[in-house]
Order: structure tokens, then C-alpha cells, then sequence
């Protein structure tokens, strides 16, 4: 190549990125069937019109995406928009990497939020930070077929139904009556907060930087030593010990018969079910004494990152009131499991021929489970390094359910550990305030 | 130098030729060495936007640490078992295939394909070499259940991990020592057995005496490799649990890094690994090298 077509490339790039249509990107950690419907609706959104071009770049999971936009943020490189996992909520907040979607577009209604994804995203003042995008919550799957096989005709709705179950599904034969992958979310975060229990003082951290962790005083201690307990059983199995080796696998392949499972993972479900099961889907099992409280929403949202122009702001600005649509949360609620964010795309659904369509199964037992009565502890999970101490509970919890350590002293090193990380964030951000 | 000199008359040209190394070098070698230096005496914020200095601290922080001396202390045992194995299994690969045995040729040849196979790849292949319910333990699974899960058992793991690494270690010390045997000369065995040495003597006092120079060089290409390379396979095989038993020193540098946006202490991290490593080889020329003699 000569020194000439150079020339002639490089004014062509530039005449391209200059030309009507604004290019931006937008960074996303999902895969699979999920993936398959982001694509849909990028490609949807640069159909509907010309004027902007979004450019959808999948980086394979959402722990990825965010080392990727840290190492693209400090080399200046980074997307305009970019979606963001739960547990690094905190961490962005103070990042003054991204401009809370609130300032950016005011008048928008944010109102319309249903009320447990906003809390999860939205500052002291009541700012949403993020646009919640694929929101999903815990809730419980169970393979009605086996079930009935081994003799129990109601779902199960409380743990104390579960084991029972479980029970009778082992003295029927069965292998694998209760699986789980001892995930942080599954079975500390969601379980925490629908039984009203904190994480962390100070309101799991909403009211001050300096919050400690208490999982190893609250109920949630008991329920993981069951967990153990049952394992020894033979009731929960976990992840490694399924012929899949891989939890929702091996429920989808009907090795196993119940499972605690996002909402995200309910089209994949019902897919691999058509035709040789019957899925249930319902809200997460409570202890019989417990009161039910609102679930975490989970899955992700979408962040606007600082440093780009004016042009490229507007761009991204209608492609997040694009997402907002009705019409296109509907697709991507049928398409994925995924809930619904805004509460006129409930009422949109409760109207249209579908209603009791199972592509929507999830959505109202999803938004059900979220809107059940919060407490300051259930607003969510405000706190620093937070995805480093989702790898340190399981670490420490591993040990106990392969029977190194009991589950007390897991949970005792889990809250020592956790605190160390939250005492150097609070010295990383010193003199920083919580938004 | 006047050898270099009438070589090279041009005094600039050599320099010249070596700067697009050089400057690879510098870029991806001095640079990030630098930066973990200058991080690991600051706390730093994940997105940049702020730093501050903060001494010995994060050496402190990562000293005073049991999940630190804990890694560290699966590294060596990791270099000790894993790296031994790593010498000594192509080490008796390669004394067989250079005796004059059936099959020895073919497997001089076949020996070496592995190295044409990288780290990740070898990983997946071990997952499922050693998965509890497909893979070879799985006759053994069904006659004592629960006896091999390398996805509950940090030890089964741990086996796992260093099986891999042996395996995908063969080729290249395979090749480097059975150079060293064949070029010694077939008169010193003839002699040897002359003398009425057997094959066990002949081994012991003729060849490996005469492939130290290659045994060595395999010994501290091994133990210093050994620490990072590891990285792929545990990615692969376990990333790092159960319970972190396979959380060897790299994969915990990773982890706090990348998924922990702890970057002061992963720079610490790194610069005490690297201090380890360059102790480590210090310490094998020191004690080893200077024994061997690579005179024939």
C-alpha cells in the first residue's frame, strides 16, 4: 500500500465518521438467547431510523465487560454507553466515569420505574444513576412432571416444603431433588432480603461508606448451614456434583427437579422442557416464620460513560428511550424472562391477546416478588468492591460445603475478609461522598 | 570487542537493527514492570480519577494477608510437584525413546506434538479427561461414589492441575533432553558395558552425569515457568476453587486485579512474584550452575 491509497483510506474513515449518521457503541455481557435479543433490538433501533447508529459489541460476560471498560476508560477508548452488573453499582457511583442518566435526560418519567429496580440504581436523593435495562430477580423453577412422579401434587412454596419434597424425591429414587450453584446472589443476597434480614450495617451500606458486613449473625448463617446439611442428606446438590456440572444445565436436562434460578433463564427453560416436562415458575421459598419482603432486581442496567461529544450523547439518549418502548421491553420480556421496568409495560401486557401467554409467565411473578413490602434492608446492596466479596463468600463457602470448615466459620472469615475490603474502598474514596 | 567491532563496521547499525526489539521490549516488559512498581506504593481508583501514596502500605496490607502466604505456599508446592514431574517424566520418556527399543523412532516424533498446543486448549481437554461422571475416574466414581470430583475436592483439583501441567510440559523438555542424549558419543556406553555396567549403572553414572548442562537448563526454565504459565490451565480447569485451593499466587493476582479492580494490591502482588522469581533463578545458578560442568 502506498503512501497515497494511505491518504485516501484515512480521509474515507474520516468523511465516513462525519457523515449524517452519529456512530456510537454499546457494550453488553450477555450471552446466548439474551445476546440473540440485544442484537434484535440494535438492529431494530438502527432500522427505525437514520439518524443514528448504534454499534452493539458483546464482550462474553458482564465481570469482562466491566474489566474491559476500566482499562478502555483510562486509555480514553471507552463506548458511550455500556451495561453494568448489579454488584458494581457502588463501585460506578463514585468511579466519575459515568453521568447519571437522570441529569442526562430529566424529562423523562422515571416515576414509571417499578419501585425495585429504582431503588437498586438510584442515589440518597432519589436519582436513578442508570437506566435498568435487563432486570431479572430470583425465583423458584420446579419440573412438575418429576415432581408429581415422586408423589407431590402441590408446588412447593416454603423451604420447609422444599425438604419435604425433596423427601419424597429421594425415597422415590430420585438423584438430584434440589440443585444450586452456592452463587452469593442466590443464596445470601436474595435469600437476605425477602426475609427482611440486612447484609451490611447502615442500611447495607445506603447510609455511609463506613458500613460492616453481618451475614454471619442473621438468619442467612442458618439457612447456609442447612444448605450443608441437607447436601450431606442427599436433598441439594450442587453445581460440581450434577452429571452436567452445571446447575441450570443439569435442571434443564431434568436431572435435577428444583432449582433456584433468575427470571433470565426461564425462556431457556421453557424451551428445553417443551414437550418431556411441565415448569413451574414462582416467587423464591420462604421459612414458614419469615415475613415476605421485596427480592433484589438483578441482572443489569445501562450507564452513559463521561467524555463524549454532544452529538454522540444525543445518539445514545434515543437509543435508551428506544429500550424504554413498550413495545420493545415486551420483545425482549417475551424473548428472554427478563422483566419488565416500567409499570405501563405491565399494564401493556395485562391488556394485550397475550396476557396469559407463558413468554410472560415470568413478568408478573418477577415484578410480584419485587414489589413485595421493602424494608431500608431491601432496597439493595450498597457497598464497595462489592464483586470481590461475592468471590470471597464463595470461596470460604466452598470450604464448608466440601467440609473443611463449618458454615459458622466460613461465614465469621466471609465477614472478616469483607470488611477489609470495605475499610480500603472507604480509603480509596476518601473524602468522597455517596451520591 | 574487536571481535563485534570487525563484524559490524558501522557503529550505529547494530543498534539500529536491535531498537524494533528493544523497544518491543521496553513497551511490553520495562513499562507494565514500572507502572506495577509505581502502583504498588498507591492506593489507586479502579476508573483513574485519583490516587494516593500511601507508602508500605499495601506491602503491609498483602504481607499481613493468609490468603497471600496461602497462595504462595500452593505455588511452591505446585513448583515442587508439578515442575519435578515436568523433568522427570520426559526425562525417562526420553532415555527409553533414545534407547534402540521398538516404537522408540515413532515416539521421538509423536512426543513432541503437544507443544503445539496451547495452555487453554490443553485445559479444556483435562476438564473433561478428569470430569467425575464422563472422564476416566468415572469406572472408579461408580464403585465408591464420591472417592474423585475434582469440583468439590480442592485436592482432586489440585491433581487435575498438575497432570495438565506435567503433560503439557513433556514436549519441549522431551526434545531438549534426548538432544543431550543423543550427542553422547555411543562409545562411552560400549565402554561402560565393557566394564560390565548394566542399563541401570549406564544411566546413572554415564548419561545423566552427561546431560546435566540440558537437565538444568530444564529445571530452571521449569521453576520459573512454572509459576506463570500455570495461569491458562487453572483459567480452565478451575479458576481457582474450589475454596480456592487451586488460587496459585498469578491466578490470585488476576482475580484481585481484574475482577477485584484491586489494582494497588495486585501490583504488590506482582512485584513481590516477580522478587520471588528472580530470587529463585539467583538462587539456581548459584547452587546448581555452578556445579555443572559443560566441558566434554
Amino acid at each position: 500500500m502506498n503512501r497515497f491509497t494511505l491518504a485516501a483510506a484515512a480521509a474515507l474513515m474520516a468523511g465516513a465518521g462525519s457523515a449524517q449518521a452519529t456512530n456510537f457503541e454499546f457494550w453488553y455481557g450477555n450471552t446466548g438467547n439474551v445476546e440473540v435479543a440485544i442484537k434484535a433490538q440494535c438492529e431494530a433501533f438502527n432500522g427505525a431510523q437514520s439518524q443514528h447508529k448504534v454499534n452493539c459489541v458483546g464482550q462474553g460476560s458482564y465481570e469482562v465487560a466491566m474489566q474491559k471498560a476500566i482499562a478502555a476508560y483510562r486509555a480514553k477508548n471507552h463506548p458511550v454507553l455500556i451495561q453494568f452488573f448489579d454488584a458494581g453499582t457502588l463501585d460506578l457511583m463514585l468511579s466519575d466515569a459515568v453521568e447519571p442518566v437522570q441529569d442526562l435526560m430529566p424529562d423523562v418519567k422515571w416515576d414509571n420505574f417499578i419501585a425495585g429496580t429504582r431503588a437498586y440504581y438510584e442515589t440518597s436523593g432519589g436519582k436513578l444513576f442508570a437506566q435498568p435495562y435487563n432486570s431479572s430477580t430470583l425465583l423458584f423453577y420446579t419440573n412438575k412432571t418429576e415432581l408429581e412422579k415422586a408423589g407431590v401434587t402441590q408446588t412447593p412454596t416454603s423451604w420447609e416444603e422444599i425438604i419435604e419434597a425433596a423427601r419424597k424425591l429421594k425415597a422415590a429414587g430420585h438423584a438430584c431433588p434440589f440443585v444450586t450453584d452456592g452463587d452469593t446472589w442466590r443464596v445470601l443476597e436474595q435469600f437476605s432480603a425477602r426475609h427482611g434480614l440486612p447484609i451490611a450495617t447502615k442500611h447495607n451500606g445506603y447510609d455511609g461508606l463506613d458500613a460492616e458486613y453481618v451475614i454471619n449473625t442473621t438468619f442467612a448463617a442458618k439457612h447456609l448451614a442447612n444448605l450443608v446439611d441437607w447436601r450431606k442428606e442427599g436433598l441439594v446438590r450442587l453445581a460440581a456434583d450434577t452429571k452436567a456440572g452445571n446447575y441450570t444445565a443439569a435442571f434443564n436436562a431434568g436431572e435435577c427437579a428444583m432449582m433456584e434460578q433468575s427470571s433470565g433463564s426461564y425462556a431457556a427453560a421453557a424451551k428445553a422442557f417443551e414437550g418431556k416436562y411441565e415448569l413451574t415458575v414462582n416467587m423464591a421459598p420462604m421459612y414458614k416464620s419469615y415475613e415476605r419482603h421485596n427480592t433484589f432486581v438483578g441482572g443489569a442496567s445501562i450507564y452513559v460513560m463521561k467524555g463524549h461529544s454532544k452529538d454522540e450523547i444525543e445518539a445514545a439518549k434515543a437509543f435508551l428511550d428506544f429500550l424504554r418502548r413498550p413495545e420493545q421491553q415486551m420483545f425482549f420480556t417475551a424473548a428472554t424472562g427478563y422483566v419488565p421496568v416500567t409499570t405501563d409495560v405491565l399494564d401493556a401486557i395485562a391488556k394485550s391477546d397475550e396476557a396469559n401467554s407463558p413468554k410472560y409467565a415470568t413478568a408478573k411473578v418477577g415484578v410480584e416478588s419485587m414489589n413485595q413490602p421493602a424494608t431500608p434492608d431491601t432496597r439493595g446492596i450498597r457497598l464497595g468492591f462489592y464483586v470481590q466479596f461475592r468471590e470471597v463468600f464463595m470461596e470460604e463457602t466452598q470450604k464448608a460445603f466440601a467440609g473443611q470448615q463449618t458454615m459458622q466459620v466460613a461465614l465469621d472469615n466471609t465477614k472478616k475478609r469483607g470488611d477489609q475490603l470495605l475499610r480500603r474502598f472507604e480509603q480509596t474514596y476518601k473524602g468522597k461522598q455517596l451520591p | 570487542m574487536s571481535l563485534e567491532s570487525s563484524l559490524f563496521s558501522h557503529r550505529w547499525l547494530p543498534l539500529l537493527l536491535a531498537v524494533p526489539l528493544m523497544s518491543l521490549i521496553v513497551l511490553f516488559f520495562y513499562v507494565p514492570v514500572f507502572q506495577a512498581f509505581y502502583w504498588s506504593f498507591f492506593l489507586e481508583q479502579p476508573f483513574g480519577g485519583g490516587s494516593q501514596f500511601v507508602g508500605l502500605q499495601n506491602f503491609e496490607r498483602v504481607l499481613s494477608d493468609p490468603e497471600f502466604w496461602m497462595s504462595g505456599w500452593r505455588t511452591i508446592v505446585f513448583m515442587m510437584t508439578a515442575s519435578s514431574l515436568a523433568v522427570v517424566v520426559p526425562l525417562m520418556l526420553a532415555v527409553a525413546a533414545d534407547r534402540k527399543i521398538g516404537m522408540s523412532l515413532p515416539a521421538r516424533n509423536i512426543l513432541v506434538w503437544p507443544k503445539g498446543i496451547a495452555g487453554a486448549s490443553i485445559g479444556v481437554v483435562f476438564a473433561f479427561i478428569f470430569n467425575p461422571f464422563v472422564g476416566i475416574m468415572a469406572p472408579l466414581n461408580t464403585m465408591f461414589p464420591g472417592l474423585w470430583n475434582p469440583g468439590i475436592d480442592g485436592t482432586d483439583a489440585f491433581i487435575t492441575l498438575v497432570a495438565a501441567h506435567v503433560w503439557s510440559g513433556i514436549p519441549f523438555n522431551f526434545v531438549i533432553l534426548l538432544a543431550g542424549l543423543r550427542s553422547i558419543p555411543h562409545t562411552m556406553y560400549q565402554a561402560a558395558a565393557m566394564d560390565g555396567a548394566g542399563p541401570w549403572r549406564r544411566i546413572f553414572d554415564v548419561q545423566l552425569p552427561l546431560i546435566l548442562p540440558q537437565l538444568f537448563l530444564t529445571f530452571v526454565l521449569e521453576f520459573t515457568e512454572s509459576i506463570t504459565s500455570v495461569f491458562a490451565l487453572i483459567d480452565t480447569i478451575t479458576e481457582g476453587g474450589p475454596g480456592g485451593s487451586t488460587t496459585l499466587l498469578v491466578y490470585k493476582i488476576y482475580v484481585d486485579g481484574f475482577s477485584g479492580y484491586d489494582l494497588s494490591g495486585a501490583s504488590t502482588q506482582t512485584v513481590l512474584l516477580m522478587i520471588f522469581v528472580v530470587l529463585l533463578a539467583a538462587c539456581q545458578f548459584v547452587f546448581l550452575g555452578r556445579r555443572i560442568n559443560y566441558e566434554r
